[in-house]
C-alpha cells in the first residue's frame, strides 16, 4: 500500500483522476464514455462538500470511484483516491475489492444511494437487516445495542418507533430513504457520501431530512460529500461547493464565495434557472443538455450552451485558473494574459 | 374553489363533493378517506391552470384518477361541460379522452423502453383523430415544434437517447396532439434537474395563452406553483385545506400547513441557512388519515385540544378564498 506524505489537511484526495465507461461489443472497445475528465479535489475534514451540475456531468461516476465501488463498465484509466486513515494516506484504487468490503465500507466510508427501495432486502424486517450488517462487519453488538441505536436514530430522523418491525414496503419512500440513512451511518463511518438523498421526495420531508443530516454531521464530526442538481440543497447544507460539467470540475469554492459571486457562467446558470419563491416573471432556464461524452465537443465543453462564448473557447481547453485560496474555475474569461 | 349549489353547465371541470375512500389493516375491512368530500372547478370561458398543492398520500393522484376516469368515487360526481363524466355514451368517452388528456412524473416509465418513442404520437393521431400517415406526420411535427423538438429529431428513437427534459417534451406533445381543452399533470418537473424545470413550466404557460388550454398542475413545490398557477388548492391527507387565487396563496398563506409548504423550499442562496427552522416529520400516514379532528393537527404548531377532536369548519376569507382551520373560526 502507497506511503504517502501526510498533509494537514484533506480526508481524502482525489488526483487527476479518468474515468469512464467501456462499452464493449464482442471484446473490442466499442466506445469510452469519459464521465470524470481529469479531476483533481480534496475534501476537508468536519465539513459538508457539495457537487452540482446536471444529470449526466459525472457526479455520481466520480462519487462511485470515491466509494471504490468500481464494477464493469466503469473503468479508471488514471489517478488515485487517497483516504486519510489513521493519519496515512492510503490509496484505495490500489486496496483489494475484499480488503475494502470488510474493512473501508460502512467503517471509514459510507454511501447514502438515491433509491431506497433497492437497497433494503424486502423479505426481511427492519431490525433484522440492521442486526445482520452488524455481525457482517464482525462487530461483537448484542441485539439490544442494536435496538438502542435504531432507537435514538429514528428519533432524530423522524421515524417512528413501530417502524423498527415493518418491512420495508411498508413504510413510505420518504420514511425508506430516513431508514436507509440511518442504516449508513450505522459504524460511525468518517466520510458520508450521498447521492441525492432526497430527489423525489417532497419539499417538508427533503427539509427535514437534510437538517437531520446537517445536524448529525456537526455533533458527529463527520465528513460529508453530497450530491445534487439542486442548487438549493447545495445553498442549505455546503460548506465548500464543487461545480462539475461533463466530466470536468469547472468551478470550485467555499458556498459562500460561489453563491455571492459565481464566477463560471455555468454556475450563473445553474443559480438562475432555478424559480426562486413569488417569482412569476417570464424567464429561461439552461438551453440544451450536456454533451454526450463519449465524444465532447472540442475547447471549452460548455461551450455550444454558453451566452459569453468566444473564438478561443471553441479552440482552446480553458486552464484552472486560481483566484483565491481554494477558489478556482476553469473559463477563459477569468485567464489573465 | 369551493362553490355551493353552482350551475355545472357554467364550468369546464366542475369536481362535486367526492369522496374516496380505501381499506386498510387484516384484509383491507378498515376503510379511510383518501379523499374527503372534495370540490373544485375550473372556469369555462378564461383558460385557467389550476394547482393542486399536496405531498405524497394527500389524495392528489387519486383525484387526478377519478378525472381520468380510472378510479370510481365513493360519493361525488364530476361534470365536465356539464356531463357526468361517469355516465358518459360510448361515443362520448371518446370525445372525453380528446378533449382531457394527462402527462405524469417520470418520463421514462411512461414510454415502453423498447418501442420507439414516436410510435405513440401516431396511436394517438390514429385512434384518437382517425388520421392517415401523411396527416399525422404534419400534425405531429408541428406539435413537437410547439415544445421545441421536430419529428426528424424523434423519429425512430428510444427513451433512453432522450435527456429527461426531452422525454417530458415528447410526452406533452403527446397529450396536446388531440387538441384538448384540458391537460393534467400530476407531478411533471420532480423527476427533471431543478435547472430545466422552468423551460418545462414555460411550455405551461405558452400552451395556456396560445392554445387555450386549462391546466390542473400538481405539485408539492409552492415556487413553481407561484410561477404558472392562477389559483390553487392545497390538499392535506384527503381534504382540502386552503384554496384561493395564486396571488393570495402566495403572500399570506392562511393554514399552518400552507406556511410550512412555504417555509420548506430551499432557495439557491446562502441565506437560506439561516432563515429555516427545523420542522416536525410526519409520522405514520394512516394515523393522520384516520384522526377524529384536523389530520394536520399532530404536527401544527398552532394545535389545541379542539383540533384534535373535532374537524375544522370551511372557512370563507372573501369570495374565492377559503380556508379549514380552527385559528379563523369566529
Amino acid at each position: 500500500m502507497a506511503k504517502t506524505q501526510i498533509g494537514n489537511e484533506a480526508i481524502l484526495k482525489v488526483i487527476d483522476l479518468d474515468a469512464g465507461y467501456a462499452i464493449k461489443h464482442k471484446n473490442k472497445l466499442v466506445k469510452f464514455v469519459h464521465a470524470v475528465d481529469n479531476v483533481s479535489l480534496e475534501i476537508r475534514p468536519n465539513r459538508i462538500t457539495g457537487i452540482a451540475g446536471e444529470s449526466g456531468c459525472g457526479k455520481s461516476t466520480l462519487a462511485k470511484v470515491i466509494y471504490g465501488a468500481i464494477e464493469p463498465p466503469l473503468e479508471v484509466k488514471r489517478g488515485s483516491v487517497l483516504l486519510k486513515i489513521s493519519d496515512e494516506y492510503k490509496d484505495l484504487l490500489k486496496m483489494s475489492r475484499a480488503y475494502i468490503s470488510r474493512n473501508i465500507w460502512w467503517k471509514f466510508i459510507s454511501y447514502i444511494p438515491q433509491n431506497s427501495m433497492n437497497v433494503l432486502n424486502p423479505m426481511k424486517r427492519i431490525k433484522s437487516i440492521f442486526t445482520e450488517i452488524s455481525k457482517f462487519h464482525g462487530l461483537e453488538v448484542d441485539e439490544e445495542d442494536v435496538v438502542k441505536y435504531i432507537k435514538e436514530m429514528f428519533k432524530a430522523f423522524g421515524i417512528p418507533a413501530e417502524a423498527i418491525n415493518a418491512y420495508p414496503h411498508q413504510l413510505s419512500g420518504g420514511m425508506r430513504q430516513r431508514v436507509v440513512i440511518a442504516l449508513a451511518l450505522m459504524f460511525n463511518p468518517s466520510v458520508v457520501i450521498a447521492d441525492e438523498p432526497t430527489t423525489a421526495v417532497d419539499v417538508v420531508t427533503q427539509l427535514g431530512i437534510l437538517t437531520a443530516l446537517k445536524e448529525w454531521q456537526k455533533e458527529k464530526k463527520t465528513t460529508m460529500i453530497i450530491i445534487s442538481h439542486d442548487m438549493g440543497v447545495h445553498a442549505y447544507m455546503d460548506d465548500d461547493i464543487a461545480v462539475m460539467y461533463a466530466g470536468n470540475i469547472v468551478e470550485k469554492g467555499s458556498v459562500e464565495d460561489v453563491f455571492e459571486e459565481p464566477l463560471h457562467p455555468y454556475t450563473k446558470l445553474l443559480i438562475s434557472s432555478l424559480i426562486r419563491k413569488g417569482e412569476k416573471e417570464f424567464k429561461w432556464g439552461i438551453s440544451g443538455s450536456p454533451p454526450d461524452l463519449s465524444n465532447p465537443p472540442p475547447g471549452c465543453r460548455f461551450h455550444p450552451r454558453c451566452p459569453y462564448a468566444m473564438e478561443r473557447c471553441r479552440r482552446e481547453k480553458p486552464p484552472i485558473t486560481t483566484i483565491d485560496k481554494d477558489r478556482i474555475v476553469s473559463c477563459w474569461l477569468y485567464e489573465k494574459g | 374553489m369551493i362553490l355551493v349549489n353552482a350551475d355545472v353547465n357554467n364550468y369546464l371541470l366542475y369536481i362535486d363533493k367526492i369522496t374516496k375512500t380505501y381499506g386498510y389493516g387484516l384484509l383491507g375491512l378498515r376503510r379511510f378517506k383518501a379523499l374527503d368530500e372534495v370540490t373544485l372547478a375550473l372556469p369555462l370561458q378564461e383558460p385557467e391552470i389550476l394547482v393542486l398543492i399536496g405531498e405524497t398520500g394527500s389524495g392528489k393522484t387519486t383525484l387526478l384518477k377519478i378525472v381520468l376516469r380510472i378510479v370510481t368515487p365513493d360519493a361525488g360526481s364530476v361534470y365536465y361541460k356539464g356531463k357526468d363524466i361517469f355516465k358518459l355514451r360510448s361515443s362520448e368517452v371518446r370525445w372525453y379522452r380528446r378533449e382531457v388528456q394527462a402527462i405524469f412524473q417520470d418520463p421514462y416509465e411512461t414510454f415502453n423502453p423498447l418501442r420507439t418513442v414516436d410510435g405513440y404520437l401516431f396511436d394517438t393521431a390514429k385512434h384518437l383523430l382517425g388520421l392517415d400517415r401523411k396527416e399525422a406526420e404534419a400534425l405531429i411535427d408541428e406539435t413537437l415544434n410547439f415544445v421545441g423538438l421536430s419529428l426528424s429529431r424523434v423519429k425512430g428513437k428510444k427513451i433512453k437517447e432522450f435527456s429527461g427534459g426531452e422525454l417530458q417534451r415528447v410526452s406533452i406533445a403527446r397529450a396536446i396532439l388531440t387538441k384538448p381543452r384540458l391537460l393534467l399533470a400530476d407531478e411533471p418537473v420532480s423527476m427533471l434537474d431543478a435547472s430545466l424545470r422552468v423551460n418545462i413550466l414555460n411550455i405551461f404557460r405558452e400552451m395556456k395563452k396560445k392554445l387555450g388550454l386549462s391546466i390542473i398542475y400538481v405539485t408539492h413545490d409552492l415556487a413553481t406553483a407561484y410561477y404558472v398557477g392562477d389559483e390553487m388548492a392545497v390538499l392535506y391527507r384527503g381534504v382540502l385545506v386552503e384554496t384561493g387565487s395564486a396571488e393570495d396563496l402566495y403572500k399570506e398563506p392562511l393554514h399552518p400547513y400552507t406556511q410550512l409548504l412555504m417555509n420548506s423550499i430551499l432557495e439557491p442562496d446562502i441565506g437560506v441557512k439561516n432563515r429555516i427552522r427545523p420542522i416536525k416529520l410526519s409520522s405514520i400516514e394512516i394515523k393522520e388519515f384516520i384522526a377524529p379532528g384536523c389530520k394536520f393537527a399532530s404536527r401544527c404548531p398552532y394545535a389545541t385540544p379542539r383540533c384534535h377532536k373535532e374537524i375544522p369548519p370551511t372557512i370563507t376569507v372573501d369570495n374565492r378564498r377559503y380556508v379549514r382551520c380552527w385559528l379563523y373560526a369566529k
